[in-house]
């Protein structure tokens, strides 16, 4: 009995090993607008696995004991599912981002060729606004190159429109 | 390629570039012109619709800029007093929580964009393509993919084509406005 179970349990360490060390290569991670270049990444069946090192260059995130967290916000990693956000190999830990992503609801891309992924806002940031209706902030520039946020015309009401050249 | 346009009309209001259409992406905007009011406070006070200001194309879409030009004037002289402010419930019930259809396409058009900036062009087209199955009432994600490569030769169609299968079917939501108050 503790032979097939120790047996078991080799094969799975296994397995992990195999998929973390799976296609370790380059990435570009594009998260809330942040282009961050990861010299090294691993992919396996579409989920982009990343150092924690990596993890909060990246993202900001870091594992606690309490879940995933950035400053106050933290989102707990369901307890019999931690297998597949963590892996440990050797001394790194390897977090996978793209199940972060659909346990946060948050939309993402990726091109397979090009080793780039895209990650947008999570649902409840895309529409926080609709509780206030506070105008969502943006900074753009002008032809100058002179940046512009929505928040510097408080005070005044805004028409904001736009067009294109198409 | 906008500069020219933005020259030629000494605006004197702010003019900003977007080359990567995070304003359609914040506001969930499906073509140009739209337009949202938004009061001293930082509200939203109309949600985005249609804002022609004037008329050279209405032969194509049968929308008259003049009510919208008219609601402007009287928001900007009675502000929230003006009938043309949407209401707080009201609004909120206009605003609709964006699909998750919509949210995979803003990441596809976003990552699109990326690649076409990389000097990958050809790899961005799938996902160009992808956005616009994911969201295919939104005209901001076609157009702009259409005029970065050849359209009929890579989407197998055009601005042009697109417009006749409507068959006069608005491509833009009716703009909901009161009647004016004499």
């Amino acid at each position: 009995m503790t032979k097939t179970f120790l047996c078991a349990a080799i094969i799975c360490l296994a397995a992990t090993i195999v998929s973390v060390a799976a296609e370790t290569g380059r990435a570009v991670v594009i998260y809330e607008g942040r282009t961050i270049e990861i010299a090294k990444a691993s992919i396996q069946s579409a989920d982009l696995w990343v150092t924690t090192a990596d993890l909060k260059r990246a993202t900001g995130f870091v594992i606690k004991p309490q879940g995933i967290c950035r400053d106050e916000l933290c989102f707990p990693i369901p307890k019999n599912r931690k297998n597949e956000f963590i892996s440990k190999q050797g001394r790194a830990t390897w977090f996978n981002l793209t199940a972060f992503a659909k346990l946060t609801n948050q939309s993402f891309a990726w091109d397979e060729k090009n080793r780039v992924w895209y990650f947008g806002p999570r649902a409840d940031v895309r529409s926080e606004y609709l509780a206030t209706l506070e105008a969502p902030d943006f900074t753009l520039p002008d032809m100058n190159g002179r940046k512009h946020s929505l928040r510097d015309f408080r005070g005044r009401k805004v028409l904001l429109v736009t067009w294109a050249s198409w | 390629m906008a500069g020219e346009w933005i020259a030629k009309a000494k605006a004197e209001y702010t003019v900003l570039i977007d080359d990567k259409h995070l304003v359609t992406q914040l506001y969930n905007l499906v073509n140009v012109p739209m337009g949202v009011w938004i009061n001293e406070q930082g509200r939203i006070v109309r949600p985005p619709e249609v804002a022609y200001v004037d008329n050279r194309y209405k032969s194509l879409h049968g929308i008259d800029a003049a009510p919208y030009l008219d609601a402007i004037r009287d928001w900007v002289e009675k502000g929230e007093r003006s009938q043309y402010a949407v209401g707080e419930e009201e609004l909120k019930k206009m605003l609709a929580p964006q699909s998750e259809d919509r949210a995979k396409a803003d990441a596809e058009f976003a990552l699109a964009e990326y690649l076409y900036n990389l000097g990958q062009g050809a790899d961005a087209i799938a996902h160009f393509k992808e956005a616009q199955r994911l969201d295919p009432d939104n005209w901001n994600y076609k157009r702009q993919a259409w005029q970065l490569s050849d359209a009929e030769r890579d989407y197998g169609t055009s601005f042009g084509k697109e417009v006749q299968k409507l068959g006069g079917k608005p491509y833009y939501k009716p703009r909901r406005l009161p009647q004016k108050q004499e």
